[in-house]
């Protein structure tokens, strides 16, 4: 547990003296170092255990879910690092330090720890998705503010609520405890911290902040963001799970989260929000896994890293064909494109809509092996609906004229495909003719949704500042009625 | 039930920061509203520290029923942060009043189609 | 569209008052005299933000600066330094800053050294010497206080002194905790930091506005 703590002090710290000395690349790579350090010391991993006194402290644990995001913040943190080498400024530092909060995010087991570190990492989002002080993206972080806002106070209402009634905070003392949700109390507060971490992970109706922000924010924080960041959210509720019965809510959050976000995926024309409504519609894999729980959080664990990997690959690739077409629309785009971040798309694409043997499909068919047979048709149906969104990609994977910049995308190239090529060799189950081919076709026929249904534009409606704090307000409100009268 | 109070006062004060979230279309009254509700989850906890005749959680006073000091402490952590986040939502505002000449969501919105 | 809205504020209160009605009758407050003796403080609370959960605070502390300076990063690059008008010497302002600074300076420091014997601690300390520092601002005008501050420098050692407290913090959580000299020099640090951030944020906040 030391090793781990030191990790993450050192990591902070040296974030913060970035600020100070020069040049700046050499604290990030200190704390690089550092973190890879701590991580190979403690990854056997460590029980559950306090800091401080039982009845104050802070519990912390080290298990499987803490090492796959540690190793996925840390290779984000090089790949993103290296990628924007040419940033001066706050930058480096500010990276450093979101990547420092997210190791120490998903060690804790404390509620009101948890709370602080979503804070943390939050404000660091705002700094940097305004980094580059464009109106579109400070407006964007402003709405994000609001948001998160809203679903802190219901947050720290439920820890209110939960800590008086239960007298604890620490969650492995609560799952001691087992309290049940039979108490309406705890029921209620229980629900208001699941509201409040799903406005903070900006799941479909609960955090309409997200594709904004995530869709103006500059290149490299992008991928941090949608890579690392919003899964904070996730890892809380997944804590969350552990202590309380919320294998069916998270289960119906993440089916939720998972069309809302493919059916305005299917839609959308501006290259980087369409990658961002992409991510809300996978967070509903990885919740869907949590939500189920055994094997398929396992599963979840892997696909939340691999989710990690590509959709930086995604959002690195895109940012830059942004920038060297100055275009953000995807049909405009067609030939603008330099071969590397031709390429990255590609991989990405091929990634996300879990052709073998990539991150992707290692993750979602190790998922899909652990869930009973009906969440697996819905598993399959929002692969479906993955490969029809992403099938308008296809006309940009051929590259135009230019050299391009290579940076970081490489790196998590070779992450994505190594990542995909170890998990089909050491799962079991991989590698079968009935899993490859049923990827396979589901890309197919998404593909072919696609091109059948391609001149079919339905007018969504758009996501507003006023109608995101609605839909978070009512979805929250079903929630906790829903927790209230189904106990 | 002695100690209800705060929490009523609590709850009123989150629904009158909230309800300022949505009627309002000015971002600075957006802004006020959150804070009032913000200000109110945080007597929210301060009203869970609180026992009947209870003292403060201060070694020398002798004995007698006290409050809890955890939620005391978590009130503290809370304060700063929300305080942290006002101030910068501020400056994003005064930022997007400089290069939009507006502070209402509709009209920063619109330009942004 | 409003009315969804109102009518969810209201259910979602009144579903939280039907929780809050069942937390009664309140239990016991858990012992806390003999971890508070641990820590070497008297004040339960400090012994908490200091001792148990210093490593929320750390975290908060964090929060706290880089607040500031993403207020620093967003204002900063507004583009028109134009030049403060003069503030005009007010005797009456002149006279209540030169007299009531030395007692702000004195209570501040009394509040955050002895905040772990009594109510206090380092974050009010900041917020009374951040006002009297505003108190000093009003009198002379932000800009000449700015340089008379030398506010660079002391920017940049509110960095040094997170980066010492997260340190001395970290080294504590892993090794074990020293007792109460570490609580004064915490709370010292911390009223240091949330000082400087106050005033940062006033002096960018004037700037953009034009005037105090």
């Amino acid at each position: 547990m030391n090793t781990a703590l030191a990790g993450v002090v050192a990591y902070l710290a040296l974030g913060v003296l970035g600020f100070l000395f020069r040049p700046r690349w050499l604290s990030s790579a200190l704390a690089i170092l550092a973190g890879a350090v701590s991580l190979a010391l403690w990854a056997p991993g460590f029980s559950e255990m306090t800091l401080g006194p039982s009845s104050w402290g802070i519990a912390v644990v080290g298990d499987e879910l803490a090492r796959g995001f540690w190793a996925l913040a840390l290779f984000l943190h090089v790949a993103v690092a290296w990628h924007e080498r040419a940033r001066l400024g706050a930058f480096q530092p500010l990276l450093t330090l979101l990547t420092g909060t997210a190791l120490a995010a998903v060690i804790s087991i404390d509620l009101f720890n948890l709370y602080v570190a979503m804070e943390l990492a939050a404000l660091l989002s705002f700094l940097l998705i305004s980094y580059e002080a464009k109106t579109k993206a400070v407006w964007a972080t402003l709405q994000y503010l609001l948001l998160a806002a809203v679903g802190m106070i219901l947050y720290l209402l439920g820890v209110g609520l939960v800590y008086g009634k239960l007298g604890t905070l620490s969650l492995s003392q609560i799952r001691a405890l087992a309290p049940g949700l039979s108490d309406p109390t705890v029921a209620i507060g229980v629900g208001l911290l699941v509201a409040g971490a799903s406005v903070k992970s900006g799941l479909f109706l609960f955090g309409l902040w997200l594709p904004p922000a995530h869709g103006y924010a500059p290149t490299g924080v992008s991928a941090v963001l949608s890579g690392l960041v919003v899964k904070l959210g996730v890892v809380a509720l997944a804590r969350l799970a552990v202590a309380f019965p919320l294998g069916d809510v998270l289960l119906a959050l993440g089916v939720v989260t998972g069309f809302g976000g493919i059916i305005y995926a299917l839609w959308e024309r501006d290259l980087k929000v369409f990658l961002a409504f992409s991510t809300v519609s996978q967070l509903g894999y990885i919740l869907i896994g949590f939500g189920i729980g055994g094997g398929a959080a396992q599963g979840a664990i892997l696909y939340a890293v691999a989710h990690g990997l590509f959709k930086a690959l995604l959002f690195l690739a895109a940012g830059q064909a942004i920038e060297e077409a100055s275009e953000r629309h995807i049909a405009k785009l067609k030939g603008k494109l330099a071969w590397p971040s031709a390429l990255g798309l590609a991989v990405g694409t091929w990634a996300i809509v879990g052709l073998p043997p990539l991150a992707g499909f290692a993750g979602k068919e190790t998922l899909s092996l652990a869930v009973p047979a009906p969440v697996g048709w819905i598993l399959t149906a929002l692969s479906f609906g993955t490969a029809a969104a992403f099938a308008k990609l296809l006309p940009l994977f051929w590259p135009g004229q230019g050299r391009g910049k290579i940076g970081g995308l490489a790196l998590l190239a070779c992450g994505v495909i190594g990542l995909g090529l170890l998990g089909v060799v050491s799962l079991p189950g991989l590698v079968s003719l009935t899993a490859w081919g049923k990827a396979l076709l589901v890309a197919a026929m998404g593909y072919l949704f696609y091109f059948v249904f391609r001149r079919f534009q339905p007018a969504l409606p758009r996501p507003s500042l006023d109608r995101a704090i609605t839909t978070a307000l009512v979805s929250s409100l079903g929630l906790i009625a829903g927790f209230l009268f189904t106990r | 039930m002695e100690g209800l109070s705060a929490f009523v006062l609590a709850i009123i004060l989150v629904g009158l920061g909230l309800w300022t979230l949505i009627e309002r279309r000015n971002v600075i009254w957006k802004l006020l509203g959150l804070n009032v509700a913000s200000g109110g989850a945080i007597l929210f906890l301060v009203a869970v520290a609180y026992r009947p005749q209870a003292r403060p959680a201060l070694l020398g006073l002798g004995p007698g029923p006290t409050a809890d000091p955890l939620p005391q402490a978590l009130v503290l952590t809370a304060i700063v942060i929300h305080f942290a986040t006002l101030a910068l939502a501020l400056a994003y505002v005064i930022f997007l009043t400089e290069h939009r000449h507006t502070q209402d969501i509709h009209k920063l919105e619109r330009e942004e189609e | 569209m409003k009315w969804v809205a109102r009518t969810a504020i209201l259910a979602l209160l009144s579903l939280v008052a039907v929780g809050t009605r069942h937390l009664f009758p309140r239990p016991d407050v858990a012992p806390w005299q003999e971890p508070t003796a641990q820590y070497g403080a008297e004040n339960a609370v400090a012994a908490i933000v200091l001792g148990a959960r210093l490593w929320d605070t750390l975290l908060e502390v964090l929060v706290y600066a880089l607040a500031i300076a993403g207020v620093k990063m967003a204002l900063g690059g507004l583009g028109r330094a134009r030049p403060l008008p003069p503030v005009p010497e007010t005797p009456l302002l002149r006279r209540s800053a030169d007299i009531l600074l030395g007692p702000i300076v004195i209570l501040s420091l009394y509040i955050a050294a002895s905040g772990h014997l009594g109510p206090g601690g380092g974050f009010p300390a900041g917020a009374i010497l951040g006002s009297g520092l505003l108190l000093l601002a009003l009198a002379k005008g932000v800009e000449r206080l700015s340089q008379e501050l030398h506010e660079a420098t002391w920017e940049r050692s509110e960095y040094g002194a997170i980066a010492a407290l997260l340190a001395l913090g970290g080294a504590f959580l892993c090794l074990g905790f020293p007792g109460s000299s570490f609580l004064v020099s915490a709370n010292l640090l911390i009223t240091m930091e949330v000082a400087i951030g106050a005033w940062v944020v006033l002096h960018y906040f004037a700037r953009a506005r034009g005037e105090v």
